[in-house]
């Protein structure tokens, strides 16, 4: 190992890794936790979740195809989409298009253009580095969304009164809402911010310690995970941001009046 | 010259007929009373004169003009609805006066002498100003609400029951400013008030909503 590269595990490696397992379920155990079947089920996801991702990967990225390639990231950005809604207490008619149409152009551009434009990978939708990166983006984005919806949503339902009284003293409905959604992408935006005020301090991220761990110099980690912590950043904000506009859109009619009947409860 | 003029508006909610041709015109400087039973549907008809919500028959028409032809915003700008229950925004008193300012169809700073003038009148002392506004009890923050819709300089003010938290002082304060306005600068009113003795006094007509509740559920009148 010490020329570096990565060291390739067998089966025996992770049977024994499976051990590790195997102290958490002799504390449920022992703890009376009754999560042994639980801790046995979410185990065996994993193993058998991972390993179809990555024979998936292993064959996108062997065969190299455009179209195989973007297929995945429309799946991949259609189940973020999904996951962002799911954890919202309120949605809108169209809102799972509209995540979905709000991922693509906020996770795809920043992915691209920093495969493109800073990594410099050639082609530019290279799957060995498009799919990890928005992988990463995704899970970020999806986030800050799923806050932010939330929070907007709850706002506008909550405080109509509020909202009226403005419209009713000749607000449009963009200031009307204007304090909805300024809180509501800050709320969306927060996490990301967190996380990159203690990047390196309390963890080190995921990806960075991969590299280090394949043999890669830190500093040399650090730089990509500099460029990652800015790509999230942008991709979050931006999707904050869109998501909220897209919901006043859609919760204000043309004559500037609060649909509050257009946002369902769940 | 009529400046106000609704023309056989019918009002809805949820799809529930409650009033319909509703037809009422006002003069510059004009106070007029509605009346009806409760639940009949004086706080809808007051919100859809101000265009929060769409009449579903009839038009209404300020100067002339419909709320399309004016845009929105315009529209209730000058034809400003206050709600019963007064909204405080965070912060002082000033500020909430200040906030229609920063809309692009209001756009002009209120006087802070003026304000001052306002509160007086209205016996508030001014230095409610500086003043956290959602910490004022609800009978000073409804007359705070009635300084900001004010404020913008209306043409209409459509008021939902204006002093139901006002004492006997503070209600003939209210009265006699929306009086002085409209003798002053023509502002025509549209007042909701449970209180007959009130409307006596405060209103020269009175537009009784009990005529005009849609029998049945879904059923325009025609005719």
């Amino acid at each position: 190992m010490a020329d570096g590269g990565v060291i390739p595990l067998g089966p025996v490696e992770l049977a024994i890794a499976g051990g590790l397992v195997l102290v958490a379920g002799a504390v449920s155990l022992a703890l009376r936790l009754k999560l042994e079947h639980k801790l046995g089920v979410a185990a065996l996801r994993t193993v058998v979740q991972l390993l179809l991702v990555g024979y998936v990967l292993e064959w996108v990225f062997r065969i190299q195809s455009p179209l195989v390639l973007f297929a995945v990231l429309g799946l991949m950005t259609a189940a973020a989409g999904r996951a962002a809604l799911a954890r919202s207490s309120r949605t809108f008619a169209g809102a799972q298009l509209g995540a979905f149409v709000t991922l693509v152009l906020t996770g795809l551009t920043t992915t691209f253009a920093v495969t493109g434009a800073i990594i410099g990978v050639r082609p530019w939708y290279h799957a060995q580095y498009v799919i990890p990166l928005l992988g990463m983006v995704l899970g970020n984005s999806l986030t800050g969304i799923s806050l932010s919806l939330d929070a907007v949503l709850t706002d506008l339902d909550e405080h109509r009164e509020r909202i009226e009284m403005e419209l009713s003293l000749g607000a449009t409905a963009w200031e009307a809402a204007r304090d909805s959604l300024t809180d509501s992408a800050r709320r969306g935006m927060i996490p990301i911010l967190n996380s990159m005020t203690v990047v390196g301090i309390v963890s080190l991220p995921g990806m960075m310690t991969g590299q280090i761990l394949q043999g890669a110099s830190p500093l040399e980690a650090v730089k990509y995970q500099i460029v990652v912590m800015f790509m999230l950043a942008a991709s979050t904000s931006l999707g904050c941001m869109s998501v909220t506009l897209l919901v006043v859109r859609r919760v204000f009619n043309e004559r500037h009046q609060l649909r509050t009947e257009r946002i369902l409860r769940r | 010259m009529t400046l106000f003029e609704v023309a056989r508006v019918g009002v809805s909610v949820e799809g529930r007929r409650l009033l319909e041709d509703v037809s009422l015109t006002l003069d510059a400087g004009e106070l007029v009373g509605v009346v009806g039973p409760s639940g009949c549907g004086k706080t809808e008809l007051l919100r859809t004169l101000g265009a929060l919500r769409d009449p579903d028959s009839g038009a209404v028409r300020v100067g002339g003009r419909a709320p399309s032809e004016l845009s929105f915003p315009v529209w209730r700008r000058r034809v400003t609805y206050v709600a019963q229950r007064p909204v405080m925004l965070d912060g002082t008193v000033r500020e909430n006066l200040h906030r229609p300012s920063r809309y692009a169809s209001v756009g002009a700073t209120p006087d802070e002498d003026e304000l001052r003038a306002l509160l007086e009148r209205l016996a508030l002392a001014p230095a409610v100003l500086d003043q956290v506004a959602r910490k004022l009890s609800v009978g000073e923050q409804q007359r705070v609400a009635l300084i900001r819709a004010l404020g913008i300089r209306p043409s209409v003010v459509l008021l939902d029951e204006p002093t139901s938290a006002l004492d006997p002082e503070a209600t003939a304060r209210v009265e006699d400013l929306v009086r002085a306005r409209a003798q002053t600068d023509g502002l025509a009113a549209i007042i909701v008030s449970h209180d007959p003795e009130q409307r006596a006094r405060w209103t020269s007509r009175r537009l009784d909503l009990s005529a005009h509740r849609a029998r049945g559920t879904g059923t325009a009148r025609h005719g």
